[in-house]
This record gives structure tokens, sequence and C-alpha cells, in this order.
């Protein structure tokens, strides 16, 4: 696999020197993006996501649970990533792996940062409060597992119902309303390899380029970062691609539906 | 269960208006996935579940290796969002563990695994949302998936499940015809020549209504049999260069 | 299909099975003139294959090279005139498969630098054409030099329009079991020149 990797290295390399990509699209354009809200009905909101040849889809569950000690008027938000073994060759069964766990924990971030959800609205009564699971469910992976996990999340809270609620029990099958939610937040991430800088990282280049960095945003700030790989960015970079980040959020948030 | 079970069976309609030997829709689309070799997208009623293989590949870890075959492997998963009722447990349930035990060994019969020695054979099933038969679904679009990927078989399998509802003998329970039914038994059958590849049961029935509920399977699994078929064609009817999950 | 009936007699061909004196298909394919040409499959290596790989491992006696197959395959130091390194893309025929489909190679000539596309292993009949035309076509209207393994590699060289090679690649691919397809491919790479 090793040798592989750095088969697509050369290859990312002698294409990237020549300002262009494998597949033919500039720079800093995603792939074709395809997004379904609601595919499912069981769950109280959910949607599925094709960023190129990338597919995720995330569910999204209520229940009800005790607060947490430090935050006894707050509900609960809980999120979750699985990287399925039918995605890709190189996921396993089992356990969560790092991998997964980086993936919830971005995609967590910028929603909570954003207070995309008021979790105080979710307090029912003394030691009782709703909690939502959020459950990333990456179902064909070709790169950029990021931005897709986090436009299908924003996709499926903006299609989530409330559950209903008497005698401090979830009467299931019933709703409340919607889920009401602030800031839609979406993110963005770049690969980097040598000096070049690209969008929307296909699998082939994330698995030759030096570094990614994803930034998270709503319309006005930008509300999660993470870097990753071996590789660096310049301060310059990180200047630029997070004002870019807002830019080109903006025209993934064109995708959302309400 | 608190709840009183509700009369299953009105003026010889069931719950859902359907007949004893009519099945909920069927729709499946193969080859849904990119990574994954062959894959398939089944719709049964209100389940929704995708399927997805990989090899035959290097057999890891190595002493589960065979010199003479090529090993199968099956996974059955039940989506943490795929209910109606609470957030799912992450990790194998002891049901999941048991249907991905028979569900493989249903596959072992039909792969002609000779031909890879020292490989495996991986074959995953999510459930993304549930209905009652899932296995049954799971089953009919794993083997879709296999014939997607081109793995030798001896078949192309399918599943049904039979149930007892207020004393009549009925074909694909739905969810609360399942719960509260008299008995239920799931049955695979090899197409060519009428061979069971899993059978369960629980609940009491007679020999003759067993016999019976066999019988509508049967009749039951050729309506499947053809939606698995004509699944397939469409690949090649219609070929698409995209492979995209399309859900309603 | 696979379980559907061919013949009622025993025939034995590949991609076949005979049960009780009948016999029946194991794969989605196509059957005509008492062949069966499955239309999805696995790379399952045979004798005298040229194959497309990639060095994966250098040993000894030899290199372990990528074949698009669940193991690696082997090549002797003797059965290569140059040395090899890591990552070398090479094209090779298929010395041997024993029993439990260890497959060796030999007469391996190292390519020129270009980029590795995987396809189906079964397509490679329609990618290459009649007496070469398909792949002929491409060559010249893209500028590449197109190796086309039988296992289903294809490394595509020079400096030629590499991206629209790829892409008429992948039309082969999708419809090699419609009519007309050259047509199709010429039209295509007519029109994105």
């Amino acid at each position: 696999m090793e040798i592989i990797d750095e088969i697509k290295k050369d290859m990312l390399f002698s294409f990237l020197s020549k300002g262009r990509r494998a597949d033919g699209r500039g720079m800093m354009d995603f792939r074709k993006i395809v997004v379904q809200p609601s595919p499912l009905q069981n769950a109280e909101g959910s949607s599925l996501v094709a960023i190129g040849k990338t597919q995720v889809i995330v569910g999204i569950k209520f229940d009800i649970a005790a607060p947490f000690p430090d935050k006894p008027d707050e509900g609960i938000l809980s999120t979750s990533a699985d990287l399925l073994p039918l995605a890709s060759s190189m996921f396993e069964a089992g356990p969560p792996s790092d991998e997964s766990i980086e993936l919830a924990r971005v995609v967590d971030r910028g929603i909570r940062s954003a207070n995309t959800i008021d979790l105080k609205s979710f307090f029912i009564e003394e030691g009782k409060v709703l909690a939502l699971y959020i459950d990333i469910y990456v179902l064909d992976h070709d790169g950029n597992m990021f931005d897709a996990s986090a436009l299908a999340a924003m996709q499926a809270l903006l299609c989530t119902r409330l559950p209903k609620i008497e005698d401090g029990k979830i009467v299931r099958g019933e709703y409340a309303g919607k889920l009401p939610t602030k800031d839609k937040v979406v993110s963005c991430t770049f690969g980097k390899l040598g000096d070049k800088v690209f969008i929307d990282p296909s699998l082939d280049e994330e698995r030759g380029m030096d570094c990614r960095i994803t930034f998270a945003t709503t319309p006005t700030h930008i509300c999660a970062g993470q870097k990753g790989g071996w590789g660096a960015f310049s301060y310059k970079d990180i200047v630029e691609l997070s004002e870019l980040a807002i830019k080109k959020g903006d025209e993934l948030r064109s995708l959302l539906r309400d | 269960m608190a709840d009183s079970a509700p009369k299953l069976l009105v003026d010889g309609k069931r719950i859902d208006g359907r007949a004893l030997d009519e099945l909920r829709p069927i729709k499946i689309v193969a080859r849904v996935l990119n990574d994954a070799e062959g894959s398939a997208y089944i719709e049964w009623g209100k389940n929704k579940i995708l399927a997805g293989v990989y090899g035959p590949s290097e057999c890891i870890p190595k002493h589960d290796q065979s010199l003479y075959r090529s090993i199968i492997k099956f996974r059955y998963n039940m989506a943490p969002f795929s209910g109606l009722e609470e957030h799912g447990k992450s990790g194998p349930s002891r049901r999941s563990r048991e249907l991905s035990k028979v569900l493989k060994e249903a596959f072992e019969n039909i792969i002609i695994s000779e031909s890879f020695p020292k490989t495996q054979i991986e074959i995953y099933v999510e459930v993304l949302q549930s209905d009652g038969g899932t296995r049954c679904a799971a089953l009919t679009a794993a083997a879709v998936a296999l014939a997607d990927a081109g793995i030798p078989m001896k078949d192309l399998p399918c599943a049904v499940a039979i149930c007892k509802i207020d004393g009549h003998m009925a074909i694909d329970p739905g969810k609360e015809e399942d719960n509260y039914g008299e008995s239920d038994m799931p049955v695979a059958f090899a197409m060519r020549n009428g061979d069971i590849l899993l059978f369960q049961m629980d609940g009491m029935l007679t020999h003759e209504e067993l016999v019976q509920g066999l019988q509508m399977a049967k009749k039951a699994a050729e309506k499947i049999h053809k939606i698995q078929i004509d699944a397939i064609r469409k690949v090649y009817d219609e070929p698409k260069e995209e492979r995209l999950l399309l859900i309603k | 299909m696979p379980g559907e009936l061919i013949s009622e007699r025993e025939e034995h061909i590949s991609y076949a099975y005979v049960e009780k004196g009948k016999t029946y298909s194991t794969v989605v394919g196509l059957y005509s003139n008492g062949k069966i040409v499955p239309l999805e499959g696995p790379y399952d290596p045979l004798a005298e294959d040229t194959v497309v790989g990639v060095i994966t491992e250098i040993k000894f006696a030899g290199y372990s090279v990528d074949i698009n197959y669940a193991f690696p395959a082997f090549l002797s130091n003797r059965e290569s005139k140059e040395k090899l390194a890591l990552g070398d893309a090479i094209i090779a025929k298929v010395l041997s498969v024993n029993e439990v489909k260890d497959v060796e190679l030999f007469e391996a000539k190292r390519l020129p630098a270009g980029s590795l596309v995987r396809v189906s292993p079964v397509k490679v009949p329609r990618i290459i054409g009649k007496r070469n035309s398909m792949i002929d076509m491409l060559q010249s209207s893209t500028g590449c030099q197109i190796f086309v393994g039988r296992n289903g590699y294809v490394w595509i060289s020079g400096k030629g329009n590499d991206i629209l090679a790829e892409k008429a690649l992948r039309i082969i691919e999708v419809q090699a079991h419609t009519q007309g397809l050259t047509d199709r491919v010429a039209a295509f790479l007519r029109e994105h020149r």
C-alpha cells in the first residue's frame, strides 16, 4: 500500500506542477455535490450527501438522558462517525478508529461552537434532558469525508423533527415541530502538496498530499479548524484559506434546504 | 409486552391492507457504491438496507486462511438511527452476531469459493432503516451485491419470512406482525433447485402449517428473484458512469 | 445470471457449474456460441496473460509485483533484464499459476513514467478492441502511450492528454457490453480533443 501511495504522490505532483488536477477540475473547485434531505423516516432527522464519489448518510436520534453534572440545565449533543467497512477496503469493522473519532469531533466542534442548536431548550425537568445523537455513516470513501460529513450533518439537523414528550417520556413516531437551528455550519477542506493548495481533495489526492486543513464556518465566522498530516501550512496559507473557507462555504450553504 | 396485541387480521386483510400471500413493495438498485467491488440497495416495505462486497483479497488474519477455498465473512449491522425507538448502541449485539453467522452460512453454500484459495470475500450489510424482516432483505440485497461484484455463485438466492397471524399463515410479516404474530419463520432459497439455505423459526406451528408456509414462501421467492434479476439487468440496460445512492 | 440454466447437458465451460447433469451459469454474463462472457468479476490469473504490475517489494531472488490480484506475483531476477526499483511499473507475462494461485511472471519490461488506472479486468478485451482497434484509436487521439494488462491495470504514459485517455477508458468500461461503442468513443475523443 505504501508503494501505491508513493506512485500516487508522483502522479499528483506531476499534475499539480502543471497547475491542474487529475480529474480536470480547478484548484478551488468542489466535485459535484448532491444533497438529499430526509431519506429516512424512523430517524428524527437524516440526510444523504455525495461529494464526487464520497457518500455519507447522517441519522439523528433523540433520547432522554440525565444531564452532565456541570451543566444540569442543558441537553446533550453527541456526535459519532462510523467509517463503514463497505465504504473502503481500507476500513475495518470493529471499534472506532482514530480517524473516525477525529472526523466526529471536528464536525461536532463546528456545530457546538456556532450554537447551531440551543441545548438549553432541551431541558425537560430536574435531572431529565433531551440527548441528540448525530451519527455519521460513511458509505463510500473517495476523499474529503470531513466536508461531506459536515454538510450531511447540517442538512440532517435542518430537517430534524423534535420528538413529542409526554410524562417525561418520548412518544415515538409523534413530533412537536421542527428542531430550531441557528447559523448553518459547513466546512471546507484544503489539501497541500509542495506549495500547491487545492480544495476538496479526492482520495488519490489525500493519499499523495502532505497535509490538509479544515475550516468550519458560518456565514460570518470561522467556528472550527483542524489541520492534519505531516506537512505544514504557511502563515499566509492560513490567512488566505480561512477567508476563502467562508466564501466557498456560502456555495455549500446554498445547497442546503430548510 | 405490556401493550395488548392488536388484531392482525380483519376481513382477510392484514394491518397494512395486504392479503395473506402479498409481499410488501420491494425495490432493488444494484451498483450504488464506487469503492466496493459490488453493491446493492434494497427497499422492502420501510426497510432500507445497503449491501457491499469486497474480495477476493488476501485473507487476514492469516490463520483463518484456507489453502482450498476463499473464506466468507459476513457482517450484518444495524445503524443506531435505523429504528423508530431509542438510539441504538454501538458494537455488534448478540442478535446481529447470530444473524451474521446464519447469513454467512447461507452464502457458503452458494459462492464457488474453491476458485480463490487463501483469500477472503467480505460481505457487509448495513440496515439504515428497519421495519421487520431485515435478515431476509439483507440476504436478498447481499446476493445482488455479490452478483454485481462478479463473484462466481451457484445461484442467486433470496429470502422471505412466513408468519402466523390470528391463526392464518401469511408471508412477509411487517413489524407489528413480527412482534405480535404467533410464529415467525425466515427462509432463504436457492432458486435453481429449491434448496433451503437459511431456516429459522420461532413460535408454535403444526406440521401442516409449516409445510403450507414453506409453499407460500417458495412462491413469494420467485417474485423476489425476478426483482433481483431486473435490478442486475438495469445496470447494463441503462449503463451509468456515476454510481450514486438515491433514497426518496 | 448465477444459477440460470444454460444447458440440459453437462457442459464444461468457464464460468459455468455442472450439477446433476445440467449446466448453470455462475456469473452475470452474456452466453453465446457455447461461451459465457462475464460482465463483471475479479482478475483470475492464467498462464500467458499479459499483465501490468507495480513492484511492491524487492527480495533476494526477485521482486513482488502487485498485479491486481489478492496476492502479489513473483518476478525472478533472471526474468528481468533491467534492475527494477520499488514503485516501477512493468509489463510482463504470466509464466505459471499453481494450484493455490501463486503467480510467477516472466519477460518483464519497465514502463516509462506515467499513471496507473484500474479498470474492471473483464472489460479488457473491449478496451483493446478487435485487432487493437480501440487502443490504437485511444493512443493516436490522445498522444499517450497506453499499456493494457489482462489484469485490469492500465498504464498511461507520454506527453499526451492523459486526463482524456482516462475518461475514454471509463466510457469503454461502463459501456463495454453495448453496440456501436467504437463510434461513440471516437466521437467523444473528437469532441474533447
